[in-house]
């Protein structure tokens, strides 16, 4: 069966590069990354590497032609007579039904990393690009500049005494995905203040009363301070990708809670567009079904800002790690005397430490208004 | 599992005093018409995990308005909403 070789990404803001030169001709016999051509933008050129060992085929794409990332560039074949398929058949870029699931961005992402979208598990029911890159840092790596970075770190081996190998859980992956996000990609930093705790306390009763909650919204509401201030402050709800910071439209808050072994980050995805009783009573929601193991795959990604509390515990510090693509997960704590801990782990690639304690200060009091 | 009034109230106790010890609280002497999450025993975490015990295990879906002081306040509340949603009272 023939393979083809898709025109890859240099970077995230090109959508186009150009063909330079091959280095193969029709005919003759590649092997597995071998280097088979170079594309370049006017930033960076890059050498092109065969996924697969096979005879080229033909040529797709011409030297010094402008071609769509993701698109095909070439054709392997398992011997040299071999067709060439037709291209509504099978390049990844195609319009099927059956991927019609798969969204743009997500296909370009796809072919950038050579992968086939059966590999991949949806979120709820579509491809999209975070779906993607999931299955990417399942894998230990994602993007170009993630396999760079996992690249240079030392294969673990099974330690030399007697032992059994566990299968991790999907919770158990997730968390091994973040971690590894964070160590390859976030210069973290952590800061903490202490701030009034009667304050919050007196705020969160009151509100409480008024709405007859049976669920303390001391955290949902101090979680909504931290929309309100991401939303005055887009570095807070911000990453970094290749050189720029990406600012997110939406603010989706992830918010850590613990149900039996299982540790989630539960989503409520465009949280800016609640009002403050709509947004407690959307957190409820999400942390209720995770308690439950009963998140959808939407509520279970995606967080673009985040909230940990280990106050239950008496905790007083607890320094979070950073999930993937975020640059702030705040570190609620117990104090004492009256007073609570703020903390907040940060991406300093993002955020600087007086960003940080400026926008601890104004978290550390409710918005009455 | 038996469906009258205190039954479900022992039960639904029973898994309180559970979550209670998870953070060294003591919820053994918990009356059924103590307002449960003024009691201190339970923080809002055990809350979560007790509402979705009820949940599953009284097989009552419950929408985010029917979370309230007034249905699910106290052990005597829960109980007569586990009945009422089952249409036994």
């Amino acid at each position: 069966m023939a393979t083809a070789i898709y025109v890859p990404r240099i970077n995230n803001n090109d959508d186009e590069v150009k063909v330079l030169a091959f280095d193969v001709a029709i005919g003759s016999k590649v092997e597995n990354g071998q280097i088979v051509g170079q594309v370049e933008t006017d930033k960076a050129v890059l050498d092109v590497t065969a996924a697969a060992a096979g005879f080229v085929l033909g040529f797709v794409a011409n030297p010094d032609e402008v071609v769509k990332v993701g698109s095909v560039m070439l054709w392997l074949g398992e011997n040299v007579d071999e067709a060439i398929p037709e291209p509504q058949e099978t390049s990844l870029l195609r319009s099927t039904a059956k991927n019609s699931e798969i969204t743009a961005k997500a296909r370009l992402l796809l072919a950038q990393n050579g992968l086939q979208a059966e590999l991949v598990t949806p979120i709820d029911g579509r491809i999209t690009v975070e779906a993607v890159e999931r299955y990417l840092a399942a894998q230990g790596g994602a993007k170009a500049e993630a396999t760079k970075a996992t690249e240079s770190r030392a294969t673990d081996v099974l330690p030399d005494v007697a032992g059994n190998q566990v299968s991790l859980s999907r919770e158990e992956k997730g968390m091994a995905a973040t971690v590894t996000w964070h160590r390859d990609f976030a210069v973290a930093g952590y800061i903490e203040i202490e701030y009034e705790l009667g304050t919050w306390v007196e705020y969160a009763k009151q509100f409480q009363d008024k709405n007859g909650l049976l669920m303390p919204p001391l955290l949902p509401l101090m979680a909504w301070r931290l929309i309100q201030i991401a939303q005055e402050k887009t570095h807070l709800n911000a990453t970094i990708v290749g050189n720029k910071r990406y600012e997110y439209s939406p603010v989706n808050l992830g918010f850590t809670i613990q149900a039996g072994e299982a540790l989630y980050l539960a989503v409520v995805r465009n949280a800016q567009a609640q009002d403050e009783l709509g947004f407690v009573n959307a957190l409820g929601d999400v942390l209720r079904r995770a308690a439950g193991h009963n998140l959808k795959e939407s509520e279970a990604s995606g967080a673009t800002i985040g909230f940990s509390s280990m106050e239950r515990w008496k905790v007083t510090r607890h320094i979070p790690i950073l999930s993937p693509h975020t640059s702030l997960m705040i570190a609620h704590a117990a104090g004492q005397g009256g007073k609570g801990v703020l903390g907040a782990s940060y991406d300093h690639r993002v955020l600087n430490g007086g960003q940080v304690v400026a926008m601890l200060k104004k978290l550390a009091v409710p918005n009455k208004n | 599992m038996s469906l009258n009034k205190e039954a479900i109230e022992a039960a639904i106790k029973a898994r309180i005093v559970e979550i209670a010890a998870e953070t060294g609280d003591d919820a053994s002497e918990l009356g059924v018409d103590e307002i449960i999450p003024a009691t201190g025993l339970i923080d809002s975490t055990g809350l979560l995990e007790l509402i979705a015990w009820y949940e599953k295990t009284y097989q009552i879906p419950l929408a985010q308005e029917e979370i309230n002081i007034d249905n699910l306040g106290t052990l005597a509340r829960m109980a007569e909403f586990v009945l009422r949603k089952k249409g036994l009272i």
